[in-house]
């Protein structure tokens, strides 16, 4: 978690300057799934990017300028564009990058990845190869995958034992680099929800120095 | 094209055979705002289709298996591909055919048309709660609550400076929030955009649109469908 190891920004704050060209920005936080899909994506298609950490118990006034509600993930383009909404800045990162596509480029195989998100809660029907794009691993992985790295900090990973195609899947995901190079570090991610269910805004920076 | 004539199936209907090679099939249902995207889309795009209509409260066994949610609408290719959720399906018909395109191609102006679609996402059920509550009381607040979204995309329109939601002519975003607009006469509800002029100028200019004219359902008939859909066992 290196590249977003940095400290959060809250009220009072200044607010950052334009993004560089060349480098997209996401506003994020480090133990949000929502930011977690886009810095997976980000990280997946190696997109030269800087992450700033919002602290969301304090948030910086400016920060409404880039979200009417203050929500993450929001990405900033050295344009100036803004983009929210995780899987929408997911699409668009696919779209706008070249390299890796993680979208499939035929029309019904990716109505499908998005149909399988909305049936995320049911997954379990529609799960016939190792990955839930076929047999390498794509977009509809990396999107669902916060969900599930969670679930074993939250002690419930006991909810996928009767399911071997889904732990499958889950060992299958911590072999891929992307996956793993983003891995929660579980005793941060602890300590972080201890001070988070405390209302302690010092729960985003939990783990820096 | 098979087009509103067709009466709708259900429970005992005979399962749909393959579809025919050159055609897409839908299944819909006549009044429906969700299916209404899809078909705003396949019209706008003239892409070859025929339409089947579910009836909704008396649904055929067989549609289980076209949707594991049991809704219109439904796309089913020759191939038996089978699609489902309103915003899926119109993206998709955008992807796969090669005529015309409602979706921008620049990455940037694409995601804009998601997020406004994400400012509208209230909308639909604020509108349902509003067909179905009894109270004047719940009916004021939902008004109110209604007219709160809609200068969320008032906002859009003022920055934007064009008459629809993706630019100076019809497209995506404008077909996808239509169907709940096309309503709110006929549920009383146009005092709504009373305080949001350019909405209301970019409702005129949608019904100026031929696709959204051609699709355009008839007040008494919409009026006709809700007083029977809401009665419990109706229709």
């Amino acid at each position: 978690m290196s590249e977003d190891a940095t400290r959060t920004l809250g009220k009072g704050s200044q607010p950052p300057g334009p993004v560089p060209e060349g480098l997209i920005r996401i506003y994020s936080m480090r133990f949000c799934p929502f930011s977690h899909r886009t810095r997976l994506v980000l990280k997946a298609k190696n997109i030269r990017h800087e992450v700033v950490n919002i602290n969301l118990r304090n948030k910086p006034e400016w920060y409404y300028t880039k979200h009417p509600f203050g929500h993450i993930p929001v990405l900033e383009t050295s344009q100036c564009q803004l983009i929210y909404e995780s899987v929408i800045a997911c699409e668009y990162l696919d779209d706008a990058y070249p390299g890796r596509k993680l979208f499939p480029y035929d029309p019904y195989e990716r109505a499908r990845q998005k149909m399988l998100l909305e049936l995320f809660c049911k997954i379990l029907e529609y799960q016939n190869t190792t990955f839930f794009g076929g047999t390498c691993i794509s977009m509809i992985d990396y999107l669902l995958w916060p969900w599930f790295e969670r679930l074993d900090v939250y002690g419930i990973l006991d909810c996928v034992s009767h399911t071997p195609a889904l732990r499958l899947w889950i060992s299958a995901m911590k072999w891929d680099p992307t996956v793993c190079a983003l891995l929660m570090d579980k005793s941060i991610f602890q300590g972080f929800l201890n001070l988070y269910f405390q209302n302690n805004p010092n729960a985003f920076d939990f783990g820096l120095c | 094209m098979l087009e509103d004539s067709a009466r709708s199936l259900g429970k005992g209907s005979t399962p749909l055979g393959l579809v025919p090679e050159g055609l897409i099939c839908i299944c819909s249902m006549r009044f429906c705002p969700f299916a209404e995207k899809t078909r705003l889309v396949l019209k706008a795009e003239g892409i070859r289709y025929e339409v089947i209509y579910i009836n909704l409260k008396d649904k055929p066994e067989w549609f289980f298996k076209k949707n594991p949610f049991s809704l219109v609408p439904v796309l089913e290719n020759s191939q038996g591909q089978l699609i489902y959720e309103p915003a899926i399906t119109c993206e998709y018909l955008d992807e796969a055919y090669s005529g015309k395109k409602l979706l921008p191609d620049d990455p940037y102006e694409k995601a804009c048309q998601k997020m406004v679609f994400e400012l509208f996402s209230k909308v639909p059920s604020l509108v349902g709660s509003f067909l179905r509550t009894q109270n004047k009381e719940d009916g004021a607040g939902l008004k109110e609550a209604l007219c709160k979204e809609f200068s969320k995309l008032e906002e859009v329109l003022i920055n934007k400076k064009t008459t629809f939601f993706g630019g100076n002519s019809v497209s995506m975003i404008d077909y996808v929030i239509w169907p709940s607009f096309e309503r709110l006469e006929a549920m009383k509800l146009n005092e709504c955009v009373d305080h949001t002029p350019e909405l209301k100028l970019w409702m005129a200019a949608m019904r100026e649109d031929p696709t959204v004219s051609a699709l355009l359902t008839g007040v008494k008939d919409w009026q006709g469908f809700t007083e029977l859909y809401l009665q419990p066992g109706g229709l």
